[in-house]
C-alpha cells in the first residue's frame, strides 16, 4: 500500500502561469499540483507542458510532493502532458474526469508504459478526480481499481454542471458526493481530498467549507490561491488536548513494545492499531502546523 | 480573475461597451480597427487594445490597475493575436507618457505629435530604410521633393512634378505605398514611371511605411470621414523632416495647390506650417504649385475615376497622360466583358 | 540543411517570463537579439542558454528575438524550446534535446 503522508493543501498552479509556477513552492503547500488542463488555454498547452517540465525538475521542487494534472488521454494533449510529467519525475498524475475503472485502468498502462520505456524505478502514484455523477456512483469501485492510486478527490465545478444546479455556500448539492466519495476512499484506505473554494475574497466562508470537510473525515483539499493555505493549516491544526492524547498513546505503545507486550492500554482502556495510526497521524499533522517542534 | 478576449470589431454590441471605455481617456475608437483584445475582472473592462493592420493603437488601461502588470498582460495577449495572424513588424501609438511602458515591451520610439501621440515600431526598420535614402543622395543646393498618391496619374501631377524638376538641382518623389486606393500600387507607380519618363533630375522612390502609410497617417486612409486630424499630419510630417528629409538632403516640397478637396487643401496649410518651423533639423519650404485646368475644372485623380464611372473617355483623354489612358481603355474594356 | 522555419513566438511579456520570437533570415547560423529588464551582467548567460537550446535542435538561418523579463534558466529553456518546436512545426517532442 502506499504510504499516507499528510496532505491537508494541495495548490493548483496553472501551468501556464510564470509567476506561479515559479513561486508555488515558497507557499509551502502539502503537495503542488501543476495544471496542464482546465486553466491552460487550447494555444498554450505545449508551452505550458514544457514550462511545468523543466520547473518539475528545478531543485525548488526536490523536497515537496508534486502533482500534475494532465489532459485527458482522448485529446492531442494527455499522453505528451502523461510523459512530460513522468520523465520530470512528478510524484503524482492527477486524471481528470475519472468515470469509472477502466479511465483508472487505461491511465495506468499508459503509466507503466512510459516507465518502462525510459527506465523509471520510482513509481508514479495517481489521484482521480471524480467530476460527474457516473463518477460518484462509481467511486468504490474506482477507489479500488489501483494499487498506484493514493486518493480520489472531488472536482466539484463540473460536478454541479452535471446535476444541472449550482454551488452554494451550504453545499447541500455536493452533500451525497463527498460521503460517497470520502466512503469509498475509507473502504479502498486511500486518501479523500475536497474540491476548490472559488471566491478567494471570502476567508470565512472558506474557514466553514475546511472545517466541514474536515468533520466528514477529508485528508484535505485543493486550493487556487496560496492566500488559502495558512487558513486551510490552521483549520486543521489539532487540539492541545488530541495532541496530548496522541502523545500519551504513541507514549504508551512504544513502551508497550519495549517491554513485549502484546497489548497498548492507557488508563485502563485497550487501544489497537487504528487507534495508534490515528495518534501518529494527529502528530504529524501537529508537527506540520508547528504546534509540535520535530524533535518529538 | 482577469480574462482576456478577442473583439472583432463586427461585434457591435461588445463594441459599444469598448468604446464607452476608450471615451473614459479620451480616446476615440479608431474606424480602421479590426478586433480588440479586451481584458475583463468580474465583468468590467479594465484594459483594452485595437489591431488595426500592423498598427496596434487604442491601448487603455484603467487607472485602477497600478504599475506594469496589466500593460504587459494585455501587450503579450496582442502581440500574440497580431503575430499569430502574421503580422511581425508592428507599429503603435500611444501617449508619449507611456513611451517607455512599451520599450518595455520591445518597441522603440520612432517620433511623436504634440504631447498627445507617439509612433512606435518593434522592429528597426527605419534606420536601415534611412540608410538606403541616404546612397540615393544627389548633391545640389536646392533639393525638391513630393509624395504623391497617383489615383491615377494626370497630366495635373506631370505638371506639378515638370515644375518642382525645373525649378530644383534635383527632385525625390515618394510613392504612397498603402494599397487603399482604386487604383492598387503597382499599377499607380508603374503609371508614374511611364509618365515621367525623361526627366533628368528626378528620383521615383518606392512608399514605405515611413511616409504617408497607414502607421504614420491613418486618418488619412479613412475618406468617408472627410475631416483631416491634425495630430497625424504632424506626426506624417515630423517624420518627414526628422528622419527622411535629412538623408536626402531635401529643401523644399513641392504640393499641389488644392481647391477642391478639404483634407489636402488642410494637409497643406498644415505642412507649410509644420515643415517652415526651426528645429534641431534644417527647415524645408514648401511650395504650392497652381493647378491646370480642362474646360474650367481643375484637373484631378478624383475627375478622372469620375469619368471612368460615366464611361467617358473624350474627357479622360484630356486630363491624363497617353500611358495612363492606355491603362484606363484595359480596365474599361475588361469591365464591360 | 535546409530548414523550413515558420515564424514563432512563445512566453509573455510578465515578470518573471520571457517573451521570444523567431523569425527565418536569409543568412544562415543563428543571430540572438536579447533585451533583458535585469541587469547586463545576466546578458551573456540568458544569450548562452538561448544559443544552447538552438543548436541543440540544430537550428540554422533564424533570428530569435528576446525579451527577458527576469525569468530563471529553467523559464528561458522552456520558453525558448517552445518557440523552437513551433518554428519547426513540430509537435513529438524529442526529449533528447530538451
Amino acid at each position: 500500500m502506499i504510504q499516507q503522508k499528510l496532505r491537508r493543501s494541495m495548490l493548483f498552479v496553472p501551468g501556464s502561469n510564470v509567476s506561479m509556477v515559479c513561486n508555488a513552492f515558497i507557499y509551502q503547500p502539502d503537495t503542488v499540483m501543476f495544471d496542464l488542463e482546465d486553466s491552460v488555454a487550447l494555444s498554450e498547452k505545449d508551452s505550458a507542458r514544457l514550462l511545468v517540465y523543466h520547473a518539475l525538475q528545478h531543485f525548488t521542487y526536490k523536497d515537496i510532493e508534486t502533482a500534475v494534472r494532465v489532459n485527458p488521454l482522448n485529446t492531442p494533449f494527455g499522453i505528451l502532458d502523461l510523459e512530460a510529467a513522468i520523465r520530470a519525475g512528478a510524484d503524482i498524475i492527477r486524471l481528470p474526469k475519472t468515470d469509472s475503472v477502466d479511465d483508472v485502468l487505461e491511465m495506468e498502462q499508459e503509466i507503466a508504459d512510459i516507465e518502462n520505456r525510459i527506465g523509471r524505478q520510482k513509481k508514479t502514484m495517481m489521484l482521480a478526480a471524480i467530476e460527474s455523477a457516473l463518477g460518484v456512483v462509481n467511486a468504490v469501485d474506482i477507489a479500488r481499481s489501483s494499487k498506484r492510486l493514493m486518493g480520489i478527490a472531488l472536482g466539484a465545478e463540473d460536478f454541479v454542471r452535471d446535476l444541472r444546479t449550482q454551488r452554494t455556500k451550504a453545499g447541500s448539492e455536493l452533500m451525497a458526493a463527498r460521503n460517497q466519495i470520502l466512503l469509498a476512499a475509507r473502504a479502498a484506505k486511500i486518501s479523500a481530498f475536497d474540491s476548490v473554494f472559488s471566491d478567494v475574497k471570502d476567508k470565512e466562508g472558506f474557514v466553514y467549507e475546511v472545517n466541514y470537510i474536515k468533520g466528514l473525515g477529508f485528508d484535505g483539499k485543493s486550493l487556487i490561491n496560496p492566500n488559502q493555505i495558512p487558513w486551510l493549516h490552521k483549520a486543521f491544526e489539532p487540539s492541545i488536548e488530541d495532541i496530548t492524547w496522541a502523545q500519551e498513546v504513541l507514549e504508551a505503545a512504544k513502551d508497550s513494545k519495549i517491554r513485549g507486550l502484546g497489548v497498548v492500554s492507557i488508563d485502563g482502556k485497550m487501544v489497537d492499531a487504528p487507534i495508534i495510526a490515528r495518534a501518529r497521524w494527529i502528530v504529524d499533522l501537529a508537527k506540520a502546523s508547528g504546534v509540535l517542534g520535530e524533535e518529538v | 480573475m482577469i480574462t482576456f478576449s478577442l473583439v472583432p470589431s463586427t461585434s457591435t454590441l461588445r463594441l459599444a461597451k469598448i468604446k464607452e471605455f476608450l471615451a473614459l481617456f479620451e480616446l476615440e475608437c479608431s474606424e480602421d480597427v479590426e478586433s480588440f483584445v479586451v481584458a475583463k475582472e468580474d465583468a468590467k473592462i479594465i484594459a483594452c487594445g485595437g489591431i488595426a493592420g500592423k498598427v496596434l493603437k487604442d491601448i487603455a488601461i484603467d487607472g485602477l490597475y497600478q504599475g506594469k502588470h496589466l500593460a504587459l498582460k494585455l501587450m503579450s495577449e496582442l502581440l500574440h493575436v497580431a503575430y499569430e495572424a502574421g503580422r511581425q513588424e508592428l507599429f503603435l501609438f500611444t501617449k508619449p507618457c507611456y513611451v517607455e511602458v512599451f520599450e518595455d515591451c520591445g518597441f522603440k520610439y520612432i517620433t511623436q505629435a504634440a504631447k498627445t501621440i507617439a509612433l512606435m515600431e518593434n522592429h528597426q526598420n527605419l534606420e536601415p530604410y534611412c540608410k538606403s535614402l541616404r546612397a540615393l543622395r544627389v548633391k545640389g543646393n536646392k533639393i525638391g521633393s513630393l509624395v504623391v498618391n497617383c489615383n491615377p496619374f494626370t497630366l495635373g501631377h506631370l505638371h506639378l512634378v515638370k515644375s518642382a524638376c525645373a525649378t530644383c538641382d534635383w527632385v525625390h518623389l515618394f510613392v504612397v505605398k498603402e494599397d487603399a486606393s482604386y487604383f492598387p500600387y503597382v499599377t499607380r507607380l508603374a503609371l508614374i514611371r511611364e509618365g515621367l519618363e525623361g526627366i533628368k533630375n528626378l528620383t521615383i522612390h518606392e512608399g514605405s511605411d515611413y511616409i504617408i502609410s497607414k502607421a504614420t497617417f491613418p486618418t488619412y486612409f479613412i475618406k468617408d470621414k472627410r475631416k483631416i486630424d491634425s495630430l497625424f499630419t504632424e506626426l506624417d510630417l515630423n517624420l518627414f523632416r526628422n528622419h527622411l528629409a535629412p538623408q536626402l538632403g531635401i529643401t523644399h516640397r513641392f504640393v499641389g495647390e488644392e481647391p477642391l478637396c478639404v483634407v489636402t487643401h488642410e494637409y497643406n496649410q498644415q505642412m507649410k506650417k509644420c515643415l517652415a518651423q526651426v528645429g534641431v533639423m534644417p527647415s524645408i519650404e514648401v511650395v504650392e504649385i497652381k493647378r491646370i485646368y480642362h474646360a474650367n475644372e481643375p484637373i484631378s485623380a478624383s475627375r478622372v475615376r469620375k469619368a471612368m464611372q460615366d464611361g467617358d473617355i473624350e474627357l479622360i483623354s484630356h486630363l491624363v497622360p497617353s500611358s495612363t489612358l492606355y491603362a484606363i481603355q484595359n480596365i474599361l474594356k475588361k469591365q464591360e466583358k | 540543411m535546409q530548414q523550413n522555419i515558420i515564424p514563432s513566438h512563445a512566453g509573455t511579456l510578465e515578470s518573471s517570463d520571457l517573451f521570444v520570437r523567431i523569425l527565418p533570415k536569409k543568412e544562415g547560423g543563428v543571430s540572438i537579439e536579447l533585451e533583458s529588464s535585469v541587469c547586463e551582467i545576466y546578458a551573456d548567460a540568458i544569450k548562452k542558454t538561448v544559443l544552447e537550446c538552438a543548436n541543440a535542435f540544430g537550428a540554422d538561418g533564424m533570428s530569435i528575438i528576446v525579451q527577458d523579463k527576469g525569468a530563471l534558466d529553467y523559464v528561458i529553456k522552456a520558453r525558448v524550446q517552445t518557440a523552437l518546436l513551433r518554428a519547426f512545426g513540430m509537435n513529438e517532442l524529442d526529449w533528447s534535446v530538451l
